[in-house]
């Protein structure tokens, strides 16, 4: 068993020996040069727009972000201030002439009146 | 090496004239390598032409001039990896694609010893072709590159960048696939 093994070993290595004789090395054609140049330009072309494209992109994603930016930051002249509260909102919005419907009432004593 | 270093420097810094130089010098070498590890001598312009340019791309990236050759071998290696991929071809395991009768009316028609000689070599290579059909298409490259190339395990290691003893598992486990493949072919045709 061994030794067929050891056969096939070796007729094998013999079959990859021959093998290597029996591949044709193709000469190359004379428009290997040209044709190799030709598909380096493309492939250039190819990715110098591919780039141009990117860095376009990129300028285009960095101008909508400062835009954005930009709007966020200007103050809105909205009508209601998200930051007070209702109560807030409402105490601001009562003028001293409307009563005041929110606060305890008070009595305002003069005070120097003496006390009994 | 077939060029010199300082050249391979030129080439690095965008001189084309270094670069042709370069591709004249191993054009032959790489044509050989490919048309051994795909087998179809009608691409094998196409995919040397592929790793040149590939080569001309990532130049840059080599970072001694030194291994340059390694480098190219891994280029040419890749190259014909996705080349094989894209094909996959898979054929069943059998010793030829010519059955007898084929080859008896080849002998009948050419007799000379120069086309019986191109029968023998036809089905030397389509015998090959069928054993490797028996691991992957990345390991009949290494297994090419180790058995028919030539290259020793050093060689590979800086090729693939992988250690000696990884590389000697995967190569006896690939040689153990196509011996099974050769021994049941030789049954096949001797029952």
């Amino acid at each position: 068993m061994n030794s067929m093994h050891g056969s096939d070993d070796q007729e094998l290595d013999a079959l990859f020996r021959a093998y290597h004789d029996a591949c044709p090395v193709p000469e190359a054609g004379a428009n290997f040069m040209p044709n190799l140049w030709a598909r380096i330009e493309s492939r250039q072309r190819s990715t110098f727009s591919f780039r141009h494209m990117a860095n376009a992109l990129t300028t285009a994603a960095v101008a909508a972000s400062l835009a954005l930016g930009i709007y966020m930051s200007i103050p809105r002249s909205s009508a209601f201030d998200n930051n007070q509260t209702y109560v807030e909102e409402l105490a601001a919005a009562n003028t001293p002439d409307t009563m005041d419907l929110v606060n305890p009432a008070t009595l305002d004593l003069p005070a120097d009146r003496p006390s009994r | 090496m077939l060029v010199d270093f300082e050249l391979i420097r030129r080439a690095q810094k965008s001189d084309a004239a270094a670069f042709n130089e370069i591709v004249l010098a191993y054009r032959k070498r790489i044509l050989g390598t490919i048309a051994r590890l795909i087998a179809r001598p009608e691409d094998v312009e196409d995919v040397a032409q592929e790793v040149f340019l590939r080569l001309y791309f990532s130049l840059d990236q080599l970072r001694t001039a030194e291994v340059f050759e390694p480098w190219l071998y891994r280029l040419t290696v890749n190259a014909a990896y996705d080349y094989l991929r894209k094909q996959r071809r898979r054929q069943e395991f059998r010793m030829s694609d010519l059955s007898e009768q084929q080859v008896m009316l080849a002998d009948a028609t050419a007799g000379g010893k120069a086309e019986k000689e191109d029968i023998h070599r036809k089905k030397v290579r389509e015998s090959v072709d069928s054993l490797l059909g028996a691991v992957s298409e990345a390991d009949r490259v290494l297994l090419l590159l180790k058995e028919v190339e030539g290259l020793s395990l050093k060689e590979l290691e800086k090729v693939y960048k992988v250690n000696e003893n990884a590389l000697k598992v995967r190569l006896f486990r690939a040689r153990q696939r196509v011996l099974k493949a050769f021994g049941s072919a030789k049954k096949g045709a001797a029952g």
